[in-house]
């Protein structure tokens, strides 16, 4: 894959998580404000008012969610594929999920097995990853920082999945505390291991003016 | 122990932690005013290190008395079943609650202010700065030795009043409500790691805001890298912090829609804001690019100010209210 257009895409895939993650964070702000002036000026507004906001913020989250699930699937094969593949793998990923929502009648499944199949993916990349293979590609450098990455997303797609299809699960406890692990040991890696990474890390950080940029 | 006998134990301590605590608490705004001073003054600048560390030492003391404080509450606030008459267990009440949230924000602070190396002469002034107002706020609006734990305090006195009612429905209910919060808040695990994880982030995250302020002033790009390394810093706890609040959060606000609460709708965009930094920066080489993670890392700091305040301000789950 051409190396420009890859870094194009892991650009627009990374402005598209910014502006939901901003999306739903004005949202969480807005609710905030308006349950803070509605407990003020609404008599009663715990008791009869309460139960339709939250059902307001979930309509307004949901697709803001399903979107931030779906890209955060799609970030997972772009680190193995190459574009003509990435297309096909990522359509494949959505067309399944959406098959499953369809047949279930059921949104969470949908998007449980989508978010299932981006584990499988990440657990893949993680391991080639680890492995040394040139397959993968990230935005860093050094094997341990790359691990780390990798194991920290897939560390969310896991607690995504517990939120989205295991809170009633038997399984939800196992699986929370497998993901709390690695996203941690994946962030620390992330953020700690270029002192101790085989290949120099490309630095961002050189002391330069920056005015005029 | 009587509940009178327990009430009569718990005020002598009460008056012991004031009288020892008590010029502490004096002390704390004065070395507030000193560092504000020494902070806005750049010719008094060069005494604004040992000001860091007496006021550090202060709160550290301060620290030490609490510790004993809680130590001495745990060994007296029992918790007796009406129905055997036995002791079921006691109450361990976390350092970092009520009227010592701010404290312990600001004691983290200022051993962080000691311990800054990188970029520590730019720094120092603000971060002494913020250090000054958490410190005199902790004093004024805290008050840990003077009027400790109110909340706590309130629910434990009416408890021990209504065991010594002798009206077995009375008592029961006084039993399981405490019991209730003994089990599910005071002595859980999660009490004894979500907050101080918290704190510590948002410590490192005061620090990281210093330095973004200092890059946007003076345009170089060392000092963005300075902020990054704090932000980091703070992330993982941050994280580690709001990750094992979830199976808390679904067995101790079952049946309440507690993601939607105020407190908890602005941690989430905190973590949010702060996400999004750290995936802005990877592109810290665009043009311009600069501008926008110095706007998503003074942002992110002034929603945690927002998610600080939101406890005693918004209604709902996680809240003082």
């Amino acid at each position: 894959m051409n190396e420009t257009r890859h870094k194009e895409w892991d650009f627009t895939l990374t402005v598209i998580t910014v502006a939901l993650l901003g999306s739903l964070g004005v949202q969480s702000f807005v609710g905030t404000l308006y349950i803070w002036w509605a407990t003020a000026t609404i008599p009663g507004f715990e008791a009869t008012g309460h139960t339709e906001f939250v059902r307001w913020m979930n309509v307004i989250a949901a697709p803001q969610v399903i979107a931030l699930v779906v890209v955060m699937g799609l970030c997972v094969p772009k680190r193995l594929f190459d574009r003509t593949s990435l297309v096909a793998v990522s359509a494949g990923m959505v067309l399944v999920g959406l098959f499953s929502w369809a047949f279930t009648g059921s949104p969470q499944t949908g998007l449980a097995v989508y978010l299932a199949l981006s584990a499988l993916i990440q657990v893949a990349v993680v391991a080639l990853t680890v492995a040394g293979t040139r397959g993968p590609s990230y935005l860093t450098e050094g094997r341990l920082v790359k691990t780390g990455s990798g194991l920290l997303h897939l560390g969310f797609i896991l607690f995504a999945l517990v939120v989205i299809a295991l809170q009633r699960s038997a399984l939800m406890l196992p699986i929370f505390w497998i993901a709390t692990v690695i996203t941690l040991v994946g962030s620390g890696l992330a953020f700690y291991a270029d002192r101790l990474a085989w290949r120099k890390r490309v630095r961002v950080d050189i002391d330069r003016p920056l005015a005029g940029q | 122990m009587t509940p009178a006998e327990v009430q009569a134990e718990i005020s002598q301590l009460l008056r012991t932690l004031a009288a020892i605590g008590t010029p502490i608490q004096v002390l704390m705004p004065a070395g507030a005013a000193v560092l504000l001073a020494l902070a806005s003054v750049p010719a008094w600048r060069r005494l604004l290190g040992p000001a860091v560390t007496a006021v550090a030492v202060l709160l550290a003391l301060g620290e030490g008395l609490l510790v004993w404080f809680h130590w001495r509450l745990y060994e007296t606030a029992i918790v007796v079943s009406p129905e055997t008459g036995r002791v079921v267990g006691r109450v361990a009440v976390p350092l970092w609650v009520e009227s010592e949230k701010l404290y312990v924000w600001a004691l983290i602070l200022a051993l962080m202010a000691v311990l800054l190396r990188r970029h520590r002469e730019e720094l120092l002034p603000g971060v002494a700065a913020v250090l000054a107002v958490l410190t005199a706020g902790a004093a004024v609006w805290g008050r840990p030795f003077t009027e400790p734990l109110p909340s706590f305090l309130g629910q434990y006195l009416g408890y021990l009043q209504e065991m010594a009612s002798g009206d077995p429905a009375r008592m029961m209910g006084a039993y399981q409500a405490m019991e209730g919060a003994r089990q599910l808040y005071y002595n859980t695990w999660y009490m004894w790691a979500h907050p101080p994880a918290l704190f510590f982030a948002y410590a490192t995250f005061t620090v990281a805001f210093v330095a973004t302020l200092v890059m946007v002033s003076r345009r170089y790009s060392a000092y963005e890298t300075t902020a990054y390394r704090w932000i980091r810093l703070g992330y993982l706890p941050l994280t580690a912090g709001m990750l094992i609040g979830f199976p808390w959060a679904i067995l101790a606000w079952q049946g309440e829609s507690w993601w939607w609460s105020g407190k908890v709708n602005m941690s989430i965009m905190m973590w949010l804001l702060y996400t999004a930094f750290l995936h802005a920066r990877l592109y810290l080489r665009k043009p311009g690019m600069w501008r926008w993670v110095a706007a998503l890392s003074i942002l992110s700091f002034l929603t945690l100010l927002l998610t600080y305040l939101a406890t005693y301000v918004v209604p709902g789950a996680h809240s003082y209210l």
